[in-house]
């Protein structure tokens, strides 16, 4: 059984439909890259999956629990915030501006979630998120504000504060692109890294080599739904539909 | 002025009775009125509407009333409800709301100016909101406001002076009552007044200090 599975996903804001029935499976170890030009629903898709969201139909399962709503005697319902902040913590999210908290240095951020949301002893949740900074090469960064950090080194502090937690999947929503060109490849390799080690991930991306790259299957996604979907090298390399060759012709600066 | 120092002599007491409670009934308001105006400020940007109308309504309303007339009321009218607070309390409780009303409104705008990202970003971990509040959204309200905050606090040091009309033993009050008796009208207002000063240039450097303290650079 796959460990995310998306049915029939539908989102509104206000008359405009943003997600219109989309159906998709990741499993256990596997990275899903999406792609498509913007507006096309990726970035609401990854924030109804962490339930930054609300949703309007459909269902959301994590490791074969439905998340975000209960039925009960027929009518759906939003669960309460304890409960919602629970299944969050499941999956862990990386942003496009990195929201580090500001107040807060490099450890801090990383043992914020260990501390408040997992209740680990304050010298266990500091191992353990040296660990994590060591492992995105920021241990000796762990006392510095984020605002002493390059860009680059602030999302690699974003990525070792969601995967110090331990989610069960690892979401992704555009992570490169509020960077300076310089510093896309040191977070990209770090993205790599987790792959390799088998993380399970969903990524939005514009990095069409990246995507090619790193993950087993890629999602192209055209106006709420999903349009296409395979294997990177056939996606890539024999795009079925028409939208898909635009998309790429157009973004064929990235590849 | 030997006679000024003489009658100062005398009156050393009278001032630094006047002084503390100055000091004390100030400081008393700032930190009760912070902690007020805290939970109002929250009220106002995060709370559903039965409880952000009221709030509103309240803050609004102080914020429209001349300080004075809130230390009148604070002092008579609470009578009429069956409270009977002294001179000091009713200095205080109408500095408190003065003060709250002003730091609500403060600390609404501190907590909207805050990226939505924040929230994103506590969720994502899997803080449930008031947690987000406590350990994300507060601690950079309150490092954005420490300079208004330090303004409010000299603020009410000089509001304090307002309490004289009811009697409150603060440092203007008692001075009034020392020139009654010696009539050096010029030598102690001036006092006071350099008095007064003091004590806000501490509040001010303290702040400049507290500021770069928790400036997030």
């Amino acid at each position: 059984m796959s460990l995310l599975a998306i049915r029939g996903l539908i989102k509104h804001f206000g008359a405009n439909e943003i997600l219109k029935g989309v159906d998709l499976d990741v499993d256990k170890g596997e990275v899903v890259s999406i792609i498509g030009s913007s507006g096309s629903g990726k970035t609401t898709l990854l924030r109804c999956v962490n339930l930054l969201e609300e949703f309007d139909g459909g269902e959301i399962t994590l490791d074969g629990t439905s998340i975000g709503y209960v039925n009960r005697n027929g009518v759906r319902r939003r669960l309460g915030e304890r409960e919602l902040a629970r299944q969050r913590a499941m999956t862990g999210m990386v942003f496009q501006s990195f929201n580090l908290f500001p107040h807060l240095t490099a450890l801090g951020n990383v043992t914020l979630g260990l501390l408040k949301v997992k209740h680990m002893p304050r010298q266990e949740a500091r191992d353990h998120a040296l660990s994590w900074l060591k492992r995105v090469g920021l241990a000796d960064r762990a006392d510095h504000l984020p605002s002493q950090l390059s860009g680059g080194q602030q999302q690699r502090v974003a990525i070792a504060r969601a995967l110090a937690m331990d989610p069960k999947l690892v979401l992704l929503d555009e992570i490169t692109s509020a960077l300076d060109p310089e510093l896309v490849g040191e977070v990209l390799s770090t993205i790599k890294a987790l792959a390799e080690e088998g993380t399970t991930m969903l990524i939005v991306t514009h990095e069409m080599r990246f995507a090619r790259d790193v993950s087993k299957r890629v999602v192209f996604m055209d106006g709420g739904k999903i349009a296409e979907a395979g294997p990177p090298a056939e996606l890539f390399g024999n795009p079925k539909t028409q939208r898909l060759r635009d998309f790429l012709g157009r973004a064929s600066g990235h590849i | 002025m030997e006679q000024f120092l003489h009658e100062l002599w005398i009156a050393r007491w009278a001032i630094a009775q006047g002084l503390v409670v100055t000091i004390e009934v100030s400081f008393a308001a700032i930190i009760l009125g912070t902690a007020l105006g805290t939970l109002a400020g929250v009220g106002l940007s995060y709370g559903p509407w039965p409880i952000r109308w009221p709030i509103r309504m309240a803050v609004d309303a102080i914020r429209g009333i001349p300080v004075l007339v809130l230390i009148l009321a604070a002092y008579y009218l609470l009578t009429f409800a069956g409270i009977n607070l002294t001179a000091f309390e009713s200095g205080l409780v109408s500095l408190t709301i003065f003060c709250a009303a002003h730091m609500g409104e403060i600390i609404r705008g501190a907590l909207q100016s805050i990226p939505a990202g924040q929230v994103d970003a506590g969720r994502a971990i899997g803080l449930t909101f008031p947690k987000i509040l406590v350990y994300v959204l507060l601690p950079q309200a309150m490092r954005q406001i420490v300079p208004v905050w330090i303004n409010t606090g000299a603020e009410m040091v000089k509001t304090s002076t307002l309490l004289s009309v009811i009697g409150t033993g603060e440092l203007l009050f008692r001075t009034q009552e020392i020139v009654g008796r010696n009539f050096m009208t010029l030598e102690f207002y001036g006092l006071c007044g350099v008095l007064y000063f003091l004590v806000n240039y501490a509040i001010e450097y303290a702040g400049k200090f507290a500021a770069r303290r928790f400036a997030l650079q």
